[in-house]
């Protein structure tokens, strides 16, 4: 029986409780909302990109534990990035929570790997990035996991 | 549902059989006189009486948790017990229940407007029927403290 602890570790305790770059941005350049139909989880993504980097994000929205833990992780992982590479970064953390392959470069993100173990947690993890994906190509429709 | 068809007319049977396409769902017509026989047989005033007590064996306990607020408190409930653990999302709240082998329901609970109503987000939910026991209650209260201890509450 997977241990509960592999999904709920102590650091995404604290990024739950205490997201980091939470709140609205002032200055931003792309914006988009996402929704999880299935529990209701909301999330607004802001992001400043100059010169094709990221120099801002900030995240608001309600939601569990694991997305707010999961969006937390995200702004801080993406910071200072190209456009390219956090859209590559978002392909490796999918593969991380929906394949057995093992990655090693995806930093603290590698915390949410657990998550796996709980495939109907999965689109907790990865609607802040489905919105910060929507965000950069600008898209205007609504945002799911579906 | 037809009385003929061919491939340029067709032409259907009176009603009510007009409306009845294909085979009907006869095993679960069956199936569901079963239940009712079994449910009168065993009794719905002892089955309201029981589930009422398992509810009431819950409600006492989680009352005393600090950390627990129960939703819908109306005189005349049947076994259904709704709550919110502070500072926890239902869905993490059913995660970890999930993991000490007990299912209840979380999220809006199709009931979006009655949300609104109790001004939250998302509610937990536990049902009680008459195949569940005393022991079961117990054990359901139990695995709240998972919950603390996991969330550090």
């Amino acid at each position: 029986m997977n241990d509960i602890l592999d999904l709920y570790q102590e650091l995404i305790i604290d990024h739950a409780r205490s997201p980091k770059n939470f709140g609205e941005l002032a200055n931003k350049s792309h914006h988009a909302r996402g929704h999880n139909q299935l529990c209701g989880d909301i999330i607004d993504v802001y992001v400043l990109v100059l010169d094709d980097k990221i120099s801002s994000v900030a995240f608001s929205g309600d939601g569990c534990a694991i997305s707010k833990a999961s969006a937390s992780l995200m702004t801080e992982s993406i910071k200072g990035k190209s456009v390219e590479d956090v859209m590559g970064l978002f392909d490796s953390f999918h593969q991380m929570l929906t394949t057995d392959s093992e990655l090693n470069s995806l930093g603290k993100l590698e915390v949410l790997k657990g998550v796996r173990q709980f495939p109907i947690r999965v689109k907790c993890a990865t609607l802040c990035w489905h919105t910060l994906n929507a965000a950069l190509a600008q898209r205007t429709d609504e945002v799911t996991t579906e | 549902m037809i009385e003929s068809v061919s491939f340029d007319k067709i032409t259907f049977a009176c009603p009510p059989r007009k409306f009845e396409a294909g085979t009907p769902n006869i095993e679960g017509a069956l199936g569901l006189k079963q239940a009712l026989l079994y449910l009168s047989q065993v009794g719905l005033p002892a089955i309201h009486d029981y589930e009422k007590s398992l509810h009431d064996r819950a409600f006492l306990q989680l009352a005393q948790f600090k950390q627990i607020k129960i939703i819908g408190t109306a005189k005349n409930k049947v076994g259904l017990l709704s709550f919110i653990i502070d500072g926890v999302h239902p869905h993490d709240v059913s995660s970890i229940f999930d993991r000490e082998g007990i299912a209840i329901r979380a999220g809006h609970l199709c009931a979006q407007p009655l949300m609104k109503r109790f001004g939250v987000q998302a509610l937990c939910r536990a049902s009680f029927a008459f195949y569940n026991t005393y022991e079961e209650v117990d054990y359901f209260v139990n695995a709240l403290k998972r919950v603390f201890e996991v969330f550090k509450l």
